[in-house]
């Protein structure tokens, strides 16, 4: 490996736009196509202060700066276009967290990777609207959290209240969302408005291992911990009124519902396997990568095909888990406001995946290929038009929904041409995370961040308080920055702020 | 990063590592095999106040691998397993009553009970063992500042 001084290394990054930066072959070895990075001039110093840091250290830590994983990515065998890293991106296992990159499905040598989708796959955001206002939901708003903490199993070693048996998991690994709708538990128009309408068709359920099973069955219907979140907001801002209202969103004030959940433990079992088994595959193949974190296999060889499959099982417990917690949403609110969710008007806007490799057709050069596209803490942001978004946003754009943290803004942004043709059709997913979680626990105190959340009139359930301050807004980029950014550079196009009044979390 | 250390069960967090993504932890011991159990007891030490568990029932894991690194992952990954799925037992204490490090085989024995929400605090969930950064670094002649053996491992949460 070459050493090179941060100002050496600054020599292969340079400035595209005010609000993107393209990184240059020779920057990490075997590099096939450029990296670019979207960030805009709050961003921007975290991303070079990474790459400075990691330039004085002496090779102690697991992680690379998110600038030079997105080179290395740019190394792997068939990547088309370039690797692109959006405004959240921080340093993750092999691609960073906010990284995307595409793979000619015709090329024979083109690699499919878990780690350029994540642990928890299919990870992604729901948001629910309803029909109430804010001076609804206020008066009640302390016991309405209370029974959203009380309806949805959160936090570790919490189990899902869905009657479920093996047999049945099997049915929802292979149908996702169908089954959901068989069992009653979501409205058919709920599908409508998930990406894949919530069923990757080539799930194969026998291609995932029995402890993956093991670990996904009591887990169903279960939020998580970490970042993951139930949150009650008010829509505080439209940017975009037309969009918004394609969505059922009118006013400001109108409450909303946005669950961030992914495929548990099931998902995490799931890439543990794929890495252990691709370990084995790269050196058959002679595969080789900048980073052993990259493990990856052919995606015609067998453990990449077993993979895809598996991985499309884990996307559809996924849907399963956020359909399971939707119904359980909607008894929640029905309870409160002794009606029912149909009166309410709790209709799925939409429900993203920001984990994710799927195969998507794009045109580069002019020529329109096969792709597989990984999205690993990136959001789809297809425009108007595009085949593959449902009816009802075909003149908006597809709604993408970027969840803030504890605490802060999320948003509602439209997917853009620009996006298709730069990103291949991605943009951000969250806040991205900025502090670690040790300087988290060292500077900040649990009990000042409750303290925070009553001054902000934000109701609370944490299932472990005392962990609070990890996932404290302080330890995260400024997710208005991110959006802005993706909204500057034209990667997605600002449409609705939503701001918390309650959040769950595990 | 925020580092567990697991010596003689004291917890505390490392400033020297220090990275966005989740958390390394940091155990050492005599032998091989008392480290291998302190990294263990660490990683459940993320998931709950081991104080509040009692030593009710007792669980067998078996692990095996080609290398010791490969070991190492794969007696984790059991004992997440031990956690994740039917019993779902937090253990108090590990025994790792064979340890061979010719045919990379582990034996240990688990002694702890069922994870109980109304008994056990929640701390956080771990989603993952990774082999990222790890390293078993072994001192056969250590100084007074080195223990025989330290473990690094990412876990991903």
């Amino acid at each position: 490996m070459v050493i090179r001084t941060y100002d050496q290394e600054l020599e292969y990054i340079e400035r595209l736009t005010d609000y993107s930066f393209r990184i240059k072959k020779g920057f990490q070895p075997n590099m096939k196509v450029e990296g670019v990075f979207y960030v805009n001039k709050h961003l921007e110093p975290l991303m070079f202060e990474e790459l400075r840091n990691s330039c004085r250290s002496d090779g102690i830590g697991g992680f690379l700066p998110g600038m030079k994983q997105i080179a290395n990515v740019a190394a792997l065998d068939g990547i088309v276009g370039k690797s692109v890293g959006l405004p959240d991106i921080h340093s993750g296992y092999g691609f960073a967290i906010g990284n995307m990159a595409a793979f000619d499905m015709n090329n024979p040598l083109s690699i499919v990777s878990p780690g350029g989708v994540g642990f928890d796959i299919n990870c992604g955001v729901r948001l629910l609207r309803t029909n109430l206002m804010e001076k609804d939901v206020k008066p009640v708003q302390e016991q309405l959290a209370q029974s959203l903490f009380d309806h949805i199993p959160v936090g570790v070693g919490s189990k899902g209240i869905i009657p479920m048996n093996a047999r049945d998991l099997e049915e929802a690994l292979e149908m996702g969302m169908d089954w959901s709708l068989r069992e009653g538990y979501v409205w058919a128009e709920d599908k409508e408005h998930c990406e894949e309408y919530g069923r990757m068709l080539n799930a194969d359920p026998s291609k995932v291992s029995l402890r993956a099973k093991k670990r996904g069955l009591p887990q169903l219907g279960t939020l998580g911990a970490g970042n993951h979140y139930a949150e009650i907001q008010v829509v505080d801002e439209i940017y975009d009124k037309w969009a918004a209202s394609k969505m059922g969103i009118e006013e400001t004030g109108q409450v909303c519902i946005m669950i961030h959940s992914g495929s548990r433990g099931f998902g995490h079992q799931v890439a543990t396997d794929a890495l252990v088994e691709m370990e084995k595959a790269m050196k058959r193949d002679k595969i080789e990568t900048n980073d052993r974190q990259l493990a990856c296999a052919r995606i015609q060889s067998p453990e990449g095909q077993n993979y895809l499959k598996a991985m499309a099982a884990a996307a559809n417990f996924a849907w399963v888990n956020r359909s399971s917690m939707t119904f359980l949403t909607r008894q929640a609110f029905a309870k409160q406001f002794n009606t029912t969710p149909d009166d309410l008007d709790m209709h799925v806007i939409y429900d993203v995946s920001h984990n994710i490799a799927k195969i998507e057709n794009h045109v580069i050069d002019g020529k329109e290929m096969k792709l597989l596209v990984h999205r690993k803490g990136s959001t789809r942001a297809f425009p108007p038009h595009h085949p593959l978004i449902p009816v009802d946003y075909q003149l908006t754009g597809q709604p993408v929904l970027v969840g803030g943290t504890m605490g802060t803004c999320s948003y509602i942004l439209t997917g853009t041409e620009k996006a298709l043709s730069e990103t291949f059709g991605s943009t951000c997913h969250g806040a991205g995370r900025a502090l670690s979680r040790a300087k988290s626990r060292r500077n900040i105190d649990y009990m000042d961040i409750l303290e925070q959340m009553k001054t902000k009139d934000i109701a609370i359930r944490v299932a472990s308080p005392k962990l609070v301050m990890e996932e404290a807004p302080e330890s995260y980029k400024n997710v208005t920055d991110v959006v802005d950014t993706c909204h500057k550079a034209g990667i997605s196009k600002n449409c609705v702020k939503l701001r918390p009044i309650a959040v769950i979390k595990g | 990063m925020l580092c567990l250390h697991f010596g003689n069960h004291i917890l505390y967090e490392n400033a020297d590592l220090d990275h966005t993504a989740d958390v390394q932890l940091h155990s050492w011991g005599d032998d091989l095999k008392e480290a291998f159990e302190q990294v263990g007891m660490a990683m459940f030490g993320y998931m709950t106040e081991l104080d509040t568990v009692e030593i009710k029932e007792k669980h067998e894991i078996e692990a095996q691998s080609e290398d010791l690194d490969g070991l190492l992952f794969r007696f984790l990954d059991e004992l997440l397993f031990l956690f994740s799925a039917e019993d779902f037992i937090i253990p108090k204490k590990l025994i790792i009553t064979n340890f061979n490090t010719e045919t990379f085989y582990i034996k240990c024995s688990c002694y702890g009970e069922t994870f109980d929400l109304s008994k056990h605090p929640q701390g956080t969930e771990v989603k993952a063992i990774t082999y990222s950064a790890m390293q078993i670094v072994q001192n056969p002649n250590p100084n007074q500042n080195q223990n025989k053996v330290d473990i690094f491992v990412i876990i991903d949460i």
